[in-house]
């Protein structure tokens, strides 16, 4: 006798839960309930349950019970999953060319070249001696506790990622600044993929892709990474002085020669912001990314804490710690830069 | 003075809101911007403005902020839709252009100097000072010369390859004009260009604006809220308020016969003899004076006249233009012109 017995006898729906039981299987509790024999006490009003599916299912036999929600979603995603793959699979298996080959270029490449190039990059980013020599000074230290290969590691994904990211996200961007209708349907899912914690899209990605893919963590990178650079776009453009689109306006520019010579240039303080907010992300991505696969220094921090290796796991940690400072100065200084290019 | 009509406005109206069309009909029907606003919610911004603009002349549009000047000056190249009316340039119906046509008007017969400058900040003055002709798919080899040109024109020498922010606000306005000269356009649309200018710098760019129209003879549309630069540099004088035209005219003429209150009010406290010019307060007559005490030009005005005379009311001139005399000018009369008209049947105001 369950509680909710007299909402479907009144409702004459006896004979539909008679005729069926539930398929779910029996959940713990039930079997317990069962072994100690004879049904509970009828209860009084003060203990009623919320009328849930379970406690529904108690009542009446056909109606679901709740598990066989998330078994329906799991069953679901199964059943589409193969053709979903099909489609997926071809478009995504340039991701994995990327990652592998900048991976194996990064590596196989001696590190007298390695290192000098990336100094020569953050030179021509920043023109300041001071960052290259401070970048220089954490490459080298990281080198020296041998290290290298996993930061070159961690780096290459970044690259990858983050100019994918770039490539995807502006122009989604600025799609977004010149429709308020697409703003208002993007901004959802922008804050979805901000918000939703990234090991739960971690999950449905392992069904979709082997785990020895590189496009599996390349992917939950770019879609974690992403956010910051369409916003900073969109918002940078809209936030471009109005005067100055309207003289664009009055001297008679095409709107193709108004996004390329007067929204994009004006907007990219912003745009770079957002990119600096993107390889930060994909930077603490990295890590977690390091639980399906993702080579790296988040490997060395997997390490540390199945292991209990404390001290791999603290120089890890640290060696993140020096990327990020670096990857956040030097992008910090191109930004000063163009900031500085474009006082009004 | 009757050169071509370059621009004619025909009743233009312009209602802000959701719904313009259907809120014009209230106003065709006679409805007022209050009433309008209230019951419908709908901004009258523009109501029945008629305005013929000619050639070679610098039109000045004069209101307080929230009198529709900027709106009007913004249909003129049509930044702005009108609700209903016609804008002609020279005698071609601007509103049935198409996208390439108005572009094309845009490019090549029309530019624009703003409040605010509105100048490139990542660009040098020099790429600013050619942007007109960068916009036509000149690159930066062909419009140099054109664009320093102009830019030593407005007295910018030397700093063609300085940043805008670089800059103070009156040498940014010059790029900003240079711009537009540069665009070698017939007709120059001038939102506010000097207010956000200093009282001295200002003075230097209407003389610098005057300077130029001298010479270059073009169509110039000028907004402006300030009545002293409205005087100094209007050839035409168009008065708007609330969205409507209150008088237009030569300027000196709506100083001397200002035909509503508000006008009037506006009018009351500028010095008169500055603005007024000798030919719009003399007797016209060929006769000679009979105790001439000198000659002086018809477009001298008062203040140089009282200066002249040192002060002596007795005095009689012979006003002069090109060599012949045009009229008589006492300085009484002149005294009395000084005088801010209070009403229109005024009794003094009825002799001159």
């Amino acid at each position: 006798m369950a509680t909710y017995d007299v909402l479907f006898s009144a409702l004459g729906l006896e004979k539909w839960c008679a005729s069926s039981e539930s398929s779910a299987p029996m959940s713990m509790q039930d079997l317990l309930t069962k072994n100690r024999g004879g049904d509970a006490e009828p209860e009084s009003l003060w203990d009623a349950p919320f009328p849930s599916m379970d406690a529904l299912n108690e009542a009446c036999g056909a109606f679901p019970q709740s598990r066989e929600l998330t078994k329906g979603l799991e069953q679901g995603f199964l059943s589409i999953k193969d053709s979903l793959s099909i489609v997926l699979d071809p478009i995504t298996q340039p991701l994995s060319w990327l990652l592998d080959g900048t991976l194996y270029g990064m590596l196989n490449t001696p590190w007298w070249i390695v290192i000098p190039l990336l100094l020569l990059v953050v030179f021509a980013v920043t023109r300041s001696w001071k960052l290259v020599g401070f970048v220089a000074i954490c490459l080298v230290l990281l080198a020296f506790i041998d290290y290298y290969e996993y930061a070159m590691q961690t780096l290459s994904i970044i690259f990858v990622c983050a100019f994918l990211c770039v490539l995807i996200g502006v122009p989604i961007g600025i799609a977004m600044s010149r429709s308020d209708m697409l703003q208002r349907l993007t901004i959802p899912v922008l804050d979805m993929l901000q918000t939703l914690p990234p090991f739960v899209y971690l999950i449905p990605l392992i069904f979709l892709f082997s785990v020895t893919e590189s496009k599996l963590y390349g992917i939950a990178i770019i879609l974690y990474a992403i956010v910051p650079v369409i916003r900073l776009t969109n918002l940078g453009i809209r936030l471009v002085d109005k005067d100055v689109i309207e003289a664009a306006d009055a001297f008679g520019m095409t709107s193709r020669q108004k996004l390329y010579r007067v929204q994009i240039p004006l907007a990219l303080p912003n745009i770079m912001a957002g990119v600096n907010q993107t390889i930060m992300m994909s930077l603490a991505m990295v890590v977690i990314a390091s639980l399906v696969s993702a080579p790296g220094l988040g490997v060395l921090v997997l390490r540390g804490i199945r292991n209990l290796e404390l001290g791999v796991g603290l120089v890890a940690g640290l060696g993140i710690v020096i990327l990020a400072v670096v990857l956040d100065r030097v992008t910090k200084a191109s930004l000063a830069r163009i900031n500085a290019s474009q006082k009004q | 003075m009757a050169r071509d009509i370059k621009i004619s406005i025909r009743n233009l109206y312009k209602v802000f809101g959701t719904d313009p069309l259907g809120a014009m009909e209230h106003v065709k029907a006679g409805m007022g911007k209050a009433e309008l606003l209230e019951k419908y919610n709908h901004v009258l911004g523009l109501q029945d403005i008629n305005v013929d603009i000619r050639e070679g002349e610098i039109t000045v549009i004069m209101g307080l902020s929230g009198s529709g000047k900027s709106t009007l000056i913004r249909h003129l190249n049509r930044l702005i839709e009108p609700t209903s009316g016609e804008i002609e340039v020279d005698g071609e119906n601007v509103l049935a252009f198409n996208e390439t046509r108005l572009r094309q008007l845009r490019r090549e017969r029309m530019s624009m100097v703003f409040q605010k400058f509105a100048l490139l900040p990542h660009k040098t003055v020099l790429e600013n000072a050619g942007m007109a002709l960068a916009v036509r798919g000149f690159t930066i080899k062909d419009f140099e010369t054109e664009a320093n040109k102009w830019l030593n024109r407005v007295g910018l020498e030397g700093n063609a390859n300085q940043y805008p922010h670089q800059l103070s606000g009156g040498m940014q306005q010059r790029v900003g004009i240079a711009r537009a000269l540069a665009s070698n356009s017939p007709i120059m649309l001038m939102d506010e260009a000097f207010s956000a200018l200093d009282p001295l710098i200002r003075s230097d760019m209407q003389d610098l604006l005057l300077e130029l129209q001298d010479e270059l003879q073009k169509t110039v549309v000028f907004i402006t809220h300030d009545l002293d630069e409205a005087l100094k540099l209007a050839d035409n004088l168009v008065i708007l308020k609330d969205g409507y035209i209150v008088q237009q005219g030569e300027p000196q003429n709506i100083l001397l016969n200002p035909n509503d209150p508000y006008i009037i009010n506006f009018i009351s406290d500028i010095n008169r003899a500055r603005v007024l010019r000798v030919r719009s307060v003399m007797t016209r007559t060929s006769e000679p004076p009979t105790d001439c005490a000198g000659d002086i030009s018809e477009r001298d005005n008062l203040e140089s006249v009282i200066a002249l005379s040192g002060g002596d009311t007795e005095h009689t001139y012979r006003v002069m233009k090109k060599g012949a005399q045009v009229g008589v000018l006492d300085m009484k009369e002149l005294i009395r012109a000084l005088v801010p008209t209070e009403a229109h049947t005024d009794s003094e105001r009825g002799q001159l």
